[in-house]
């Protein structure tokens, strides 16, 4: 029996802003179990960094509020937690890596230091120890010359090579639950499989539970064990990795499919995108937020807000018609007109 | 690292010598009046011996670019010319004065690290606060007025109305009196020169400091679960310092040669207000010695402040070790 690391539940985080209030991430849940992965792909805009930055209890407040729900680490509330209390969680047992390496570093302090400073803060260990123990931690996630490099500045670094020292600096104290917020968004496409390689290469070896947010469906492909499907702060579909890639319920998820590239398969050479813009945060639709951009969309779809209903279970969609008989991918716009009427 | 300083030592070379150039030009017959002998030798009538022989000794019949000739040859040997007025060395006029240059110049930069620093710091951290409020109008309202009239203002209430009122009251000028600790007749120049730099030290400081917490690496410093107070201290402070150091470094050069309104207000014995007194007396060489004697300190400091950027900020690395 793995252990249940993290429960997400009914999560809401609102962010009060001068033009209204944003609905940053809105009724979200999810769970997280000990060497799971779970893949979080949506646009931008849809919620996926401020989800992972509640987990780690970042979003600062004001402006952002918790108004509903709850995100539990191994049962114990992080919305309650003292800042002292999620202070020693933060880095020690969920650690998170960044999008952007090249400015996620400390320009003025060595990397080998600041791969050493998590040790210092949590384990106590003195500074001989951390900056042997960094070393370590960077030869371990493939810096060459681990011994010399880790004297160099963050400007010396190569910016797969700072996502590889800002891995180590995350794995520094084991932590149970690593969040990569898009960690080969700013990558050459190159680096990005070697540090996805890197990634399971690390979890199969340490049995750290990752959340990889990512807007790319080939990354969550490689690595996700389970996938959240987000759109305009809410979930749209969740379910195994196997469920979103090969049978997907959701209008929208099938749009992420189409306007991926393939050359595999003959005569899809053309892309497909969804049409239109993410909608406003502050200004959402009404009923389902994806409705103006779906080919699908009834007049159902345009006032009453879909609740995640299950396909079966483990994988749900929050669409009036998913699972519907006849509702699947390729499936002609007009189709659900009957079915929904 | 040496080759960097040696060729910032050598450039000191073509500015000295458009300086030197530039004042000597000044003084030039025609373009500035009066007659170098008459400076010399005062209103008095003299003979025409005695106006022949100060013309000779001063090599005033010479072609100019000949006079500026011997008058680089003297500055080579560190000989910056004879008082007209008062038949001393020029030099040692300044050796005098430039200390007491340097004490104010310190006494104000120390106020402004001090004061400046830390009122951008809490300003900052402590955003949209009454005290960030207070201090980011008080320095709108500092830079924005004279130094000459708060250097008299200050006179007028520290040193006038407080005594008029009973209260403790300070000295407003010259460096020493019967009545006060030599140490209290720098409190007022020193504050007066230091105005400005402080006010606008306060406000680069809170900017950097606010732009600075807003960066990624921040995040990653939280993240780890460092303490509010380790971020600040340990990530923020250094990297918001760099441009801070910047500007200090600067404000010490420009506080060498932009004394002369603080000096001359307090009557303060420095090199200033020596340059501001031999303007009206047009006696040129001490003009020529004061501001000789700024620009090179002012290089020096400013060579100072680069090479202190290497230590604080190791994008900069000047010459050599580039991997």
């Amino acid at each position: 029996m793995t252990e249940r690391l993290l429960e997400v539940d009914g999560f809401r985080m609102h962010f009060s802003t001068r033009d209204g209030v944003v609905k940053a991430v809105d009724d979200v849940s999810f769970t997280l179990d000990a060497g799971q992965t779970l893949g979080v792909v949506g646009e931008s805009g849809s919620g996926k960094s401020v989800t992972a930055l509640s987990i780690m209890g970042l979003v600062p407040s004001p402006p952002g509020e918790v108004v509903g729900g709850d995100i539990r680490f191994k049962g114990e509330s992080i919305c309650a937690m003292s800042e002292e209390r999620m202070r020693h969680v933060r880095g020690n047992s969920i650690a998170m890596i960044f999008q952007d390496p090249m400015t996620s570093l400390n320009p003025v302090f060595r990397v080998g230091r600041q791969v050493a400073e998590s040790l210092r803060v949590h384990k106590g260990a003195s500074r001989a120890e951390a900056d042997a123990q960094a070393v370590e931690l960077l030869d371990l996630v493939g810096i060459p010359h681990a011994h010399e490099r880790a004297r160099d500045y963050p400007h010396e670094f190569s910016g797969g090579m700072r996502q590889r020292a800002m891995i180590a600096m995350a794995l520094a104290c084991d932590p149970d639950i690593l969040i990569a917020d898009e960690p080969t968004t700013a990558l050459d496409v190159t680096i990005q499989a070697q540090i996805i390689e890197l990634m399971e290469a690390l979890q199969a070896r340490t049995g750290t539970a990752i959340i990889i947010i990512t807007h790319d469906l080939g990354v969550v492909a490689d690595i996700a064990d389970r996938v959240l499907v987000m759109y305009a702060g809410r979930p749209v579909e969740y379910g195994t990795a196997e469920e979103i890639f090969y049978r997907p319920a959701h209008p929208y998820t099938w749009g992420l499919h189409d306007s991926l590239p393939r050359h595999d398969v003959p005569g899809k050479s053309v892309l497909r995108p969804i049409e239109g813009q993410p909608p406003s945060l502050v200004d959402l639709p009404g009923g389902c937020a994806f409705h103006p951009r779906c080919p699908h969309a009834t007049g159902r779809c345009r006032t009453e807000v879909p609740e995640p209903r299950d396909i079966h279970s483990g994988h749900k969609a929050a669409c009036h018609y998913a699972g519907e008989p006849g509702f699947v991918r390729g499936s002609e716009p007009g189709a659900t007109r009957e079915v929904g009427a | 690292m040496l080759a960097y300083v040696v060729r910032r030592v050598l450039q000191f070379i073509p500015v000295f010598l458009g300086v030197t150039l530039l004042l000597f030009v000044l003084r030039a017959p025609g373009v500035l009046p009066g007659d170098p002998v008459r400076l010399i030798t005062g209103e008095r009538a003299i003979s025409p011996e005695l106006y022949q022989q100060v013309v000779e000794k001063h090599h005033l019949d010479r072609p100019l670019y000949v006079q500026y000739g011997y008058y680089l040859q003297g500055l080579l040997q560190g000989d910056l010319g004879t008082s007209f007025q008062r038949d001393m060395p020029v030099r040692d006029i300044f050796a005098a004065k430039f200390p007491n240059t340097v004490r104010l110049a310190l006494a104000a930069i120390v106020i402004e690290i001090i004061i400046g620093i830390g009122a951008g710091m809490v300003s900052a951290l402590k955003r949209y606060s009454f005290l960030d409020v207070f201090v980011t109008l008080s320095t709108s309202i500092l830079v924005s007025v004279p130094v000459f009239w708060l250097g008299m203002v200050m006179q007028v209430l520290f040193g006038i109305k407080f005594k008029e009122w009973g209260l403790p009251f300070m000295p407003i000028s010259g460096m020493s009196s019967a009545q006060f600790p030599d140490w209290a007749h720098i409190i007022l120049p020193a504050i007066t020169l230091a105005s400005v730099s402080t006010a606008y030290t306060a406000r680069i400081m809170r900017s950097q400091l606010l732009e600075v917490m807003g960066q990624d690496y921040i995040r990653t410093a939280r993240a780890k679960g460092l303490s509010s107070n380790a971020v600040v201290w340990r990530h923020a402070f250094k990297n918001a310092l760099i441009p801070v150091v910047t500007f200090i470094g600067i404000d010490l050069g420009a506080m060498m040669g932009g004394a002369i309104l603080t000096e001359t207000i307090f009557n303060w014995p420095g090199v200033g207000y020596e340059i501001f007194l031999a303007i009206g007396q047009r006696d040129w060489p001490i003009v020529m010695g004061g501001v000789i004697i700024i620009v090179f300190a002012v290089m020096i400091i400013n060579l100072i402040v680069d090479i202190s950027y290497a230590f604080l900020d190791p994008r900069i690395r000047y010459g050599g070790e580039v991997r």
